[in-house]
Formats: structure tokens, C-alpha cells, sequence
């Protein structure tokens, strides 16, 4: 695993009501690294990412977030950090500019102007600069969000389904950008049900299911856990097909 | 610090601009009031239908009340507006703290109470020649113990909504008018029945509308109003603040705070 930890989750347990969304779960995110994340619904995915941005507390366990934990380092973390998740939107009054604008004043970005027109670029959204979000559609609405995810230029990076709603063109330079942040330094964490693309970026993925980390490892470790004696030339999306139909 | 909270003032500030129902709620609506009250002030004062003094009372009354409603209101709908718009994520996964954002948000509904209530004011100038309007510098203290008591509520309405989600939302729209009838807003305390003063008395609102009613009728700002209704509101928003605090740090555990909607 190259470099620090950036992420340090120890036994980490959530339980809303009776129903355990997070059952001990541990695992490490070092800089410079993209850990895929998979699972069925339900399998405590966005719970578990929720937590390592202070959104949720914790019943148990420790996060530990570039060797800082929530509570008390909860602004020293957040602002190396940032989400893009199916759950958060932007206000759909104002236009993406004015969005960026707000983002990038809470982020403390130098040169805002300059930054939101690169990433507005990269995502391919400059011609609409001046439009509305709410006059969007659900993948330059998804775009504008990865923009805003990516203003601060994160040394922590949360994301969740990114390239859900993404035409192909588009998602791939989605994966161009993330796989930027990491040769950038950042520890990304990226969860996604599209199994080739977490095969294809991320050097180690764990499958969630559950509220339970089933394994963790390459792609090949995680196929080979999973599948046993049957793994034979079977991919990470077999297995992870295989999990969920057992554990959904 | 300020930085954050200048971009809450500045989110909100663009969403105004856009947004047609806070403008009307800003500025059309309290215009409309006292247009309305300015002509029924005006034709009760005919024929000496009406002591001109009772007007005076009546429209200083709308005016206060304008200011508190509106700002109670906005506070607790500028942060509804987050969860319809499904911001909360992103705002609290960010350095952005609550505290950051509920003063940038009563910053900016100051900034529009104040535009509402210069309107307001104009409005009344220019219908009304009263002697009433020399007078208005002396409600200001009365104003902002009004506007401290409507941050108190709106803080404690937005707690509500973290604890219970979107489903008291209504508390946003509809706590100021269940107030209004113990306020004594366009009545004296001792109007309201004898069972009833007490919890009137214990409200800021009632000795606020005491004392603007003394200060109209040219008996001078009420030292003993202004300390209870200023002490009265210090004790609510003391309290306000403790039970958002309690409720936020329950929506973090409880998981609330991404599924507000």
C-alpha cells in the first residue's frame, strides 16, 4: 500500500433503531490511493462514507482522517476533504457559477474564477456557466456536483456512484480526474456499482454487505475470496454479482 | 470564519434574487399590509371614528409584527430551502460549521427585514401624515428585541427540523401567528382574560407591544418594558441555542442529517 494512511476506520459500528448499517468494519486508505467500494443496496456503503465526513456519528470504533478525528479536527479535516454523493444536490435556483462561487468561498479556494473555469472544462460544462442548475440535466447536474467535489482540489476525496447518469465520453474523464487526484497525492474512495470501473481504477476494492466488510484487497483477491475454488478466470463483477445475490 | 459565513449570506442572497416567493415574503406582503392598514387607519380617523392615537397603536402594532414574523419566518424556511434542495450534505460535509451557517443566514434576513421594514416605513410616510412617524426612532430598540426573539424561534423551528425532519416544516410558516393573539400585538394585556396573562407576560412580544403602545402615546420608551422584553428574549435564545445544539449532535448520531427530507 503506497504511502501514510489517509483514512484510518477501526471497528466501526452504526445501528439505526434495531438494523445495523455498519457492523465493525476496519480498514486503512493510504495517499495516493483509490479504494474501490462495492456492495448491494442497503449494504451500509453511504453510511459508512457519511461517517468519514462527521455527517454521521458513529456508535463504536474510530475514524482516524489524515491522522485527525471528529469532533474536535472536524474543520482541519473537512477542509482537505470533499463528497460527491446521489444524495447531496445544488441549489436549483442558482446557476452553476454562482454554486461554484459559494463552494469555493467555504473552501477557501485561491482564484475561484480561474479554478471554476478549469473544472468546468475538464467536466465539459462551461457553456453552461450562466445556466440555472434546476435547467440542467440529471448528468450535467452530476457533473457540476464532481466540479464543486473537486474545487478544493482534495487531499481526501469521497464519492458516490460518480459516473451514475454519465454518458461514457464523459464518465471516462470523470476517471481521468479522480485517477488525477490520486497521482496528485490524494486518498479517494469511490463506491460505485459499476464493478469493471472499480476493477479498471481502483487498486484495492472492498465489498460491503450487510453492514459487514466481506473482503478487501486486489480485484484478483477479492474475486478469488469470493468465488473460492470456482474463481478460475472469473472477474471482479462475477464475484461481486455472486456476493449480492447471497448477501442483497 | 467570516469567509463561510459571508458565502452562506451570499447563497442565500443569489437565492432571493431568483426566488419570486421571498421577495413577495420580503417585501410585497408587509407593503400590502400596511397599505391596507393605511387606508383603514385613515377612514377610522373620519368623523372621529377613532381616536388618532389607537391608529397610530394599530400601525406601529403591523409594522413590529411584520419585522418579527418575517424574520422568524425566514430564518427557519432559508434552512428548509437546503433540505428541498437536498444541500445538506454538501454544506455540512464541508468546513462550513452549523454555527457558521445559522449566523450567515440570520445575518442575510437581517439585511432583508430591515429592507422590508424601511419599506414598510415609506409606505406609511407617504400615506400617512401621523405624528406617529417622529416616533418610530423610539421603537427601535423594540424592533431589535423582536428580532432577537424571532432568532431565538427560528433557531429553536430549525432544531425541530433536524429532530423531526421535514415532517414540522409547517412550524416554519405558522409559529409567529400562534403567538400573535397572547402578544397583545393591536391590544393591551389587559384585553386578553385574567387566566390568560400570565403566559402572555411571558412573552417578549407582550412587553415589547406594552412599551411601543406608551412610547406611540408619548409617555416616553418604558425602561421597565425594554428590560423584561430584553432579559425575556436573552432567556429564549439562550435556551433555543441549547436545544439546537442537543438536536444537531442527535441528528449526527441518529443519521437525520442525510436524510432531513
Amino acid at each position: 500500500m503506497p504511502g501514510n494512511p489517509a483514512v484510518e476506520v477501526d471497528c466501526v459500528t452504526k445501528a439505526f433503531g434495531n438494523r445495523n448499517a455498519v457492523c465493525g468494519v476496519s480498514l486503512n486508505v493510504a495517499r495516493g490511493e483509490i479504494l474501490g467500494l462495492a456492495g448491494p443496496n442497503g449494504a451500509g456503503k453511504s453510511t459508512l462514507l457519511h461517517m468519514l465526513l462527521g455527517l454521521i456519528t458513529p456508535d463504536d470504533g474510530t475514524i482516524r482522517i489524515f491522522g485527525r478525528r471528529f469532533p474536535g479536527d472536524r474543520q482541519a479535516i473537512l477542509a482537505k476533504a470533499n463528497i460527491a454523493s446521489p444524495y447531496a444536490s445544488l441549489p436549483p435556483r442558482l446557476t452553476v457559477q454562482e454554486n461554484l462561487l459559494v463552494y469555493a468561498l467555504i473552501y477557501a479556494v485561491p482564484r475561484p474564477r480561474a479554478k471554476i473555469a478549469s473544472l468546468l472544462e475538464l467536466m465539459g460544462m462551461s457553456a453552461q456557466r450562466d445556466t440555472v442548475v434546476s435547467r440542467l440535466s440529471s448528468g450535467q447536474q452530476v457533473r457540476v456536483n464532481l466540479c464543486k467535489a473537486l474545487l478544493n482540489d482534495p487531499e481526501l476525496l469521497v464519492l458516490d456512484e460518480p459516473t451514475a447518469y454519465l454518458d461514457p465520453a464523459i464518465a471516462e474523464r470523470v476517471r481521468e480526474a479522480v485517477i488525477g487526484r490520486r497521482q496528485a497525492g490524494a486518498a479517494v474512495i469511490y463506491a460505485s456499482h459499476n464493478i469493471a470501473e472499480l476493477e479498471s481504477m481502483c487498486g484495492r476494492v472492498a465489498v460491503m454487505g450487510r453492514g459487514r466488510i466481506a473482503a478487501i484487497g486486489t480485484p484478483q483477491d477479492v474475486t478469488r475470496h469470493i468465488l473460492g475454488q470456482q474463481h478460475g478466470a472469473a472477474r471482479l463483477t462475477e464475484a461481486v454479482a455472486a456476493f449480492a445475490r447471497g448477501n442483497g | 470564519m467570516l469567509r463561510r459565513i459571508g458565502a452562506v449570506m451570499l447563497r442565500h442572497f443569489y437565492e432571493t434574487r431568483r426566488n419570486l416567493d421571498r421577495l413577495t415574503d420580503a417585501i410585497y406582503w408587509p407593503a400590502i399590509d400596511v397599505v391596507m392598514w393605511v387606508f383603514l387607519t385613515g377612514y377610522l380617523r373620519q368623523g372621529n371614528r377613532l381616536h388618532p392615537g389607537v391608529t397610530n397603536v394599530l400601525l406601529g402594532g403591523l409594522i413590529l409584527w411584520g419585522v418579527f414574523r418575517s424574520f422568524q419566518r425566514d430564518l427557519a424556511v432559508g434552512f428548509l430551502t437546503e433540505i428541498w434542495s437536498r444541500n445538506v450534505i454538501n454544506l455540512f460535509g464541508s468546513p462550513l460549521t452549523v454555527t457558521e451557517y445559522m449566523v450567515g443566514l440570520a445575518a442575510g434576513n437581517f439585511v432583508k427585514a430591515f429592507i422590508g421594514l424601511i419599506c414598510a416605513m415609506l409606505i406609511a410616510r407617504i400615506g400617512w401624515s401621523g405624528g406617529f412617524l417622529d416616533r418610530l426612532p423610539s421603537l427601535l430598540p423594540f424592533a431589535l428585541i423582536l428580532v432577537l426573539f424571532a432568532l431565538a424561534l427560528g433557531v429553536a423551528v430549525t432544531g425541530l427540523i433536524f429532530r423531526y425532519t421535514t415532517r414540522v416544516q409547517t412550524f416554519a410558516y405558522g409559529l409567529a401567528g400562534l403567538l400573535m393573539p397572547v402578544s397583545c400585538v393591536f391590544y393591551p394585556l389587559a384585553a386578553l382574560p385574567a387566566w390568560l396573562q400570565p403566559a402572555a407576560l411571558a412573552l417578549p412580544t407582550t412587553h415589547v407591544f406594552e412599551g411601543m403602545r406608551q412610547a406611540l402615546a408619548g409617555g416616553g420608551v418604558s425602561g421597565r418594558s425594554l428590560s423584561w422584553g430584553f432579559g425575556l428574549a436573552v432567556c429564549y435564545f439562550v435556551v433555543a441555542v441549547a436545544w439546537f445544539k442537543a438536536v444537531y449532535n442527535s441528528a449526527r448520531r441518529r443519521g437525520h442529517l442525510v436524510r432531513l427530507d
